[in-house]
């Protein structure tokens, strides 16, 4: 808590919320689900003096598919994307992905823009976003850009976001033929995980990124590179998965030791494209993962 | 400020500060059901519906109810289907966790009248109860579906 | 409005010790030691605004020291002894007025050496914590507190029980192993609440507790006040598992309350919740010696159980440990030498299994290193060694109402352990109930029918609805016509305290004797007073452990991917002796909790200690067990016999999980040691057995 009143303000058009922006700068901490804020002010961490909610803001909360392209808005909670039929028709392990994030709570209350802006190296939508090379909106008053997942997250909860600037939301590609999430919690089924594998195939390309072992999402274009074209075959994917281990420089936390985190980031990579390689008769199968969850590879 | 919500089934108008959580705010108006355990979401305890769908009372600004529908337990009055069956049940030891698998619970079945095993501990598992009273949870939860309606005597 | 009768758990109506409130009260916050071990040189609190009351060393200079076995505590810390031990503290209007004033004192600190190991503690040249551990004189279940002058020993327990070398000497076969389990919070959903109130020199205080008489007579000793001057109300708590017991909050803020003169409360926040009161790591070394046959011919046990800075009831949490830690066989010679030893780390105490858990993990696991040296089978060695009725323990006491056979049949037959027992675990086990004890209960007769005033504590366990059933079976009425207001060292009659898994035989023995006194005396009063005679020679080991015991056996069956280390329980199953069931849904919830408790211990819950800082005070990095972790097959029993009394079973389910899934691990050749079974330490495991060195990353 504060030692003077905080203000609040929640604008009704995205044009208002970016004049706050633009006025206020980072002396207004931005409000959009408010999970990972709560967090930080219920521990101490922040005590701020203005408040900027976009939970009235018109607009940022659609998903919509249009031309190929699925797109988030910005205040679309994780809920809200894990139940879209468009996404879980199209885009199946980025509905898997946001579904398996904390639990339903958090879900029905954090978003798309939230999660990426607070760059928590934990969290499982940058790494399955990044696998579909998606791209971020980010508005100011003047200009509009989208940059990467790689881009925007810069290292532990840092991004790119100028503090002039707003996440208003999220484009992805038409979806690969086959992605998929696994998400290896080393402890409770409820805890973070220790590391989590986003990988996709689109034609001849592979795309892998992981999550929960470094300050950022870790993707080796090179080592994918080297897989395009190639039988994708379990050599394949344990040599992947081994040059994936050998180049990521991991933490330790209390779900793992890097040690720990270094030789499961090549099982669960291996096992990560070894999926993408099965056939399956629908998309949310390869998505989920689950297979590998309880002990059977 | 002044914070507008229908606060089970009355229009409410909360005063608080723009930087208070939805629980502080609650448990000033008498809800005791909402309970400060964990402050980072994980546990459950504080679980109030907003709209129908359970959040944690400790990560929402009150201010962010605006407008809203609120539902903490004893907006279920002690009868509602579910509250029956965790008694039938015994579904609880200390009770502290109890209102958070209620309001929980109450919205499984809202959404899926006949959930299977699996959707039960899916939507559960994010209420910890350290007493360990799971297996009877599960039960009471089993009990609420096959006792037939869910959707009944919603009060949001 | 709120339906009548409505169990007020399900309705949201229930209140807690956190919920009790008094007009005119302010809100403490405590200050708190950064560092593990340090001399306080001075506190000053000049910034803190003038609405604030401030507790400083001089306030408290004259009171204390007190402590429920060694009196090696005072109000305010000094020097501090641990990382959150509290140097001051403040109270104000508002909780976040107080929160935001303690962060304005500022200390002024001398750090000293500090060590974090029990082991370490006792080598030489270890930083010593207390020059003069005095006994305490209070203790009303006397243990013979037994402190090695000038170390860092608080008690040494010591079983000798005939002699080991001789046993050794006609043994064929001796494994000596070691074990090591970490310390863990208990991390009840309510957290510790406390409001104290002076009035004409008394002092009240509402309290989350599970040991109403044992702080009032550490109060009053503090105080210098009579008992009778000192009143505790123990509110119901949201858990508590051993957490709220003894002096923890209220001694500071009865001293704050004195100097504000108004009433002052206490909410602890849940990171103070991980420096308040933990589990006790031990190291254990086990050496055991059998013939060819498989009978068991010595024992030794070596325990370092790490009490923290504080003694708390480390000497009995040892104790306990040391005569668990031989576990439920005839075993001619034993001796054990259980520490319990002194660290710069938050204070350790009861915690449910009140250290049966440490040993047997230790003893159990050893069982099946033995079985496997002997060729025989794990449920085979065990069968041959069980005591039976009229067997001698090692305390010397005879066995009576002995069920262990039948509970380790129980649990093996659950898993199928015979038809194969690849990937499964056994683990049998004693537990002691407290001994010696006293329990008192009055009965009142009320228009509607009775009152029973019982110092039994509300903690979950169900006590208020076991005191209905039985006194509804003893006065022939419905148990809703029984009242049971929460305990009030005023007005009921002295009972130990609600710990060790005694209150339902204890007071049901004792409410027996009421009513009996009610009926025969024609006036509306029965009281009724059970003694539970006992105790054991520290030194010696010898006496009466307990005067009766907790029985219990746990099977495990499970999966590993041999990849990642993760270990899936597919089966878990506990079998309890309960003797006599009184309220069966609660004996169940009992079962139920503590083995969803023992998970945790088994798998996952660990303090991170690093260097006397707790890393992981939160309940994201420190997990508890929820509802998707519990095994497919997750059943238990209770096991009954006709005209058997009622055994305690609050506790017994917890200790035999970790060590039944490490016996189950152990099947498949992963030999873990330490607890909890982490993947990390099974994929270590899974290294050790190939015997290679670890797989190419």
């Amino acid at each position: 808590m504060s030692t003077g009143p905080v203000s609040w303000e929640a604008p009704a058009t995205l044009d208002e919320a970016l004049a706050l922006r633009a006025r206020h700068g980072d002396e207004a901490t931005v409000v959009a689900g408010g999970t990972f804020l709560g967090i930080l002010l219920n521990q101490g961490f922040i005590r701020p003096v203005r408040l900027l909610s976009l939970g009235r803001v018109a607009g940022l909360r659609e998903i919509e598919v249009a031309g190929g392209e699925l797109r988030l808005g910005a205040m679309a909670t994780h809920r809200n994307v894990e139940r879209h039929p468009g996404v879980r028709e199209g885009w199946p392990a980025i509905a898997h992905a946001f579904s398996v994030v904390a639990s339903r709570r958090v879900r029905n209350q954090a978003t798309v823009g939230g999660v990426l802006a607070d760059a928590d190296y934990a969290s499982d939508p940058p790494a399955v976003l990044a696998a579909h090379d998606a791209r971020v909106v980010l508005r100011s008053p003047a200009a509009e850009r989208e940059v990467r997942i790689s881009e925007l997250i810069r290292g532990y909860y840092e991004t790119c976001i100028a503090s002039e600037e707003l996440l208003v939301g999220v484009r992805v590609p038409p979806a690969p033929q086959r992605a998929v999430y696994r998400k290896f919690r080393s402890r409770s089924r409820e805890d973070r995980p220790c590391v989590a594998v986003a990988a996709a195939r689109a034609g001849d390309e592979l795309r892998v990124v992981v999550g929960a072992v470094a300050q950022t999402p870790q993707a080796f274009p090179e080592v994918c590179a080297a897989a395009a074209g190639r039988r994708p075959d379990r050599a394949l994917a344990e040599e992947v998965g081994r040059r994936y281990a050998e180049r990521i420089e991991p933490l330790a936390d209390a779900r793992g030791s890097a040690a720990y985190r270094r030789r499961v980031t090549a099982v669960e990579v291996r096992r990560a494209v070894e999926a993408l390689a099965e056939e399956a008769p629908d998309g949310a199968r390869a998505a989920d993962g689950r297979a590998g969850r309880e002990g059977r590879p | 400020m002044t914070v507008e919500v229908v606060l089970n089934g009355r229009r409410a108008a909360l005063e608080c500060a723009a930087d208070e959580m939805l629980l502080e705010v609650l448990r000033r108006e008498g809800l005791g059901s909402v309970r400060a355990t964990c402050g980072i979401g994980v546990c459950g305890a504080c679980t109030v519906l907003v709209d129908g769908e359970p959040i944690s009372g400790c990560l929402m600004l009150a201010a962010q109810a605006e407008g809203r529908e609120v539902t903490t337990v004893e907006g279920l009055e002690g009868r509602h289907p579910v509250q029956r069956a965790f008694v039938e049940a015994h579904a609880f030891q200390c009770g502290w966790c109890t209102p958070g698998f209620v309001l929980t619970a109450k919205r499984l079945l809202e959404e899926s009248p006949d959930p299977s095993d699996e959707e039960i501990v899916e939507a559960l598992d994010g209420n910890l109860c350290r007493c360990g009273s799971y297996v009877k949870i599960v039960d009471a939860v089993r009990r609420a579906a096959a006792g037939g309606d869910g959707r009944t005597s919603s009060a949001s | 409005m709120i339906a009548v009768g409505v169990d007020p758990r399900v309705t949201g109506a229930q209140r807690y010790s956190v919920d009790v409130e008094r007009e005119g009260m302010l809100h403490a916050a405590f200050v708190r030691s950064p560092h593990a071990h340090a001399e306080v040189r001075e506190v000053d609190a000049s910034a803190v605004p003038a609405e604030c009351v401030v507790l400083v060393p001089e306030d408290v200079a004259g009171l204390g020291p007190c402590g429920c076995q060694a009196r090696d505590q005072h109000v305010l810390a000094g020097p501090a002894r641990y990382a959150g031990d509290v140097v001051a503290a403040v109270a104000a209007p508002t909780r976040e007025a107080a929160r935001a004033a303690a962060r304005l004192v500022e200390v002024d600190y001398e750090e000293r050496p500090a060590v974090f190991d029990a082991v370490a503690a006792v080598a030489p040249g270890a930083p010593l914590l207390h020059a003069d551990a005095a006994a305490s004189a209070q203790d009303a279940v006397s243990i013979g507190v037994r402190p090695l002058a000038g170390t860092n020993v608080c008690h040494r327990f010591q079983i000798h029980h005939g002699d080991v070398a001789a046993g050794f000497a006609e043994a064929d076969v001796v494994v000596e192993e070691a074990f090591r389990t970490a310390g863990a919070a208990h991390a009840p959903m309510e957290p510790h609440a406390a409001l104290a109130e002076w009035e004409d020199g008394r002092l009240t205080v509402w309290t989350g507790t599970q040991t109403p008489f044992n702080t009032r007579t550490d109060l009053a000793g503090l105080f210098g006040l009579a008992e009778e001057d000192v009143r505790i109300v123990a509110p119901p708590m949201g858990g508590s598992f051993g957490a709220k017991t003894f002096v923890r909050t209220e001694a500071v803020v009865a001293a704050l309350a004195r100097k504000a003169g108004r009433p002052v409360k206490v909410v602890l926040d849940r990171t103070e919740e991980f420096v308040t009161l933990n589990r006790h790591p031990a190291t254990i070394r086990v050496r055991i010696g059998a013939r060819r046959d498989g009978t068991l011919v010595a024992k030794e046990l070596d325990c370092w159980v790490d009490t923290g800075a504080y003694a708390d009831c480390g000497p009995g949490v040892a104790t306990k440990l040391g005569y668990a830690g031989v576990g439920p066989y005839r075993i001619p010679h034993v001796r054990v030498d259980s520490l319990a030893v002194y660290t710069n780390l938050p204070p350790n105490g009861a915690y449910r299994g009140y250290g049966a858990m440490q040993s047997v993990w230790a003893s159990e696991r050893t069982m099946d290193v033995l079985a496997d040296r002997l060729g025989v089978s794990p449920l085979e060695l065990r069968r041959r060694n069980l005591l039976h009725d009229g067997d001698r323990f090692a305390t010397g006491e005879v066995m009576h109402d002995v069920q262990f056979e039948r509970c380790l049949q129980a649990a093996a037959d659950a898993v199928g352990y015979e038809d194969d027992p690849r990937g499964k675990g056994l683990c049998v086990l004693l537990k002691g109930m407290q001994t010696p004890s006293r329990a008192a209960i009055v009965v009142e007769r009320t228009p509607v029918g009775f009152l029973l005033r019982s110092a039994g504590c509300e903690m979950g366990q169900g006590v208020r609805q076991s005191l209905r059933l039985q006194g509804a079976a003893l006065l022939d009425c419905e148990p809703g016509q029984i009242e049971v207001p929460d305990p009030d060292t005023d007005t009921t009659p002295y009972d130990t305290r609600t710990t060790s898994s005694r209150t339902t035989h204890m007071m049901g023995r004792a409410l027996a004797e009421a009513v009996a006194d009610l009926r025969s005396n024609g006036a509306g009063r029965g009281f009724g007073e059970i003694v539970n005679e006992g105790g054991l020679d520290p030194d010696t080991g010898q006496g009466v452990a307990s005067t009766h015991w907790h029985q219990g056996a746990a099977a495990a069956r499970v999966a590993v991917d041999e990849e990642t280390g993760k270990v899936t329980i597919r089966d878990l199953h506990a079998a309890v002796y309960a003797g006599r069931v009184v309220h069966r849904e609660g004996a169940e919830l009992q079962n139920e909790g503590s083995m969803v408790m023992g998970l945790g211990t088994a798998m996952f819950e660990a303090l991170d200690v690093g260097e006397g800082q707790i890393a992981n005070a939160n309940l994201s990095d420190y997990n508890l067990p929820a509802l998707g972790d519990l095994p497919a097959r997750f059943t238990h029993e209770l096991v009954e016999r006709e005209g058997a009394e009622v055994h305690g079973l609050g506790e017994t389910a917890l200790p035999p999980v970790p060590a039944a899934i490490g016996n189950a691990l152990y099947s498949l050749g992963l030999d873990v040691r330490e607890l909890p079974i982490t993947a990390e330490r099974v994929l270590d495991a899974v290294d050790g057995r190939e015997g290679a060195g670890k797989a190419a990353a």
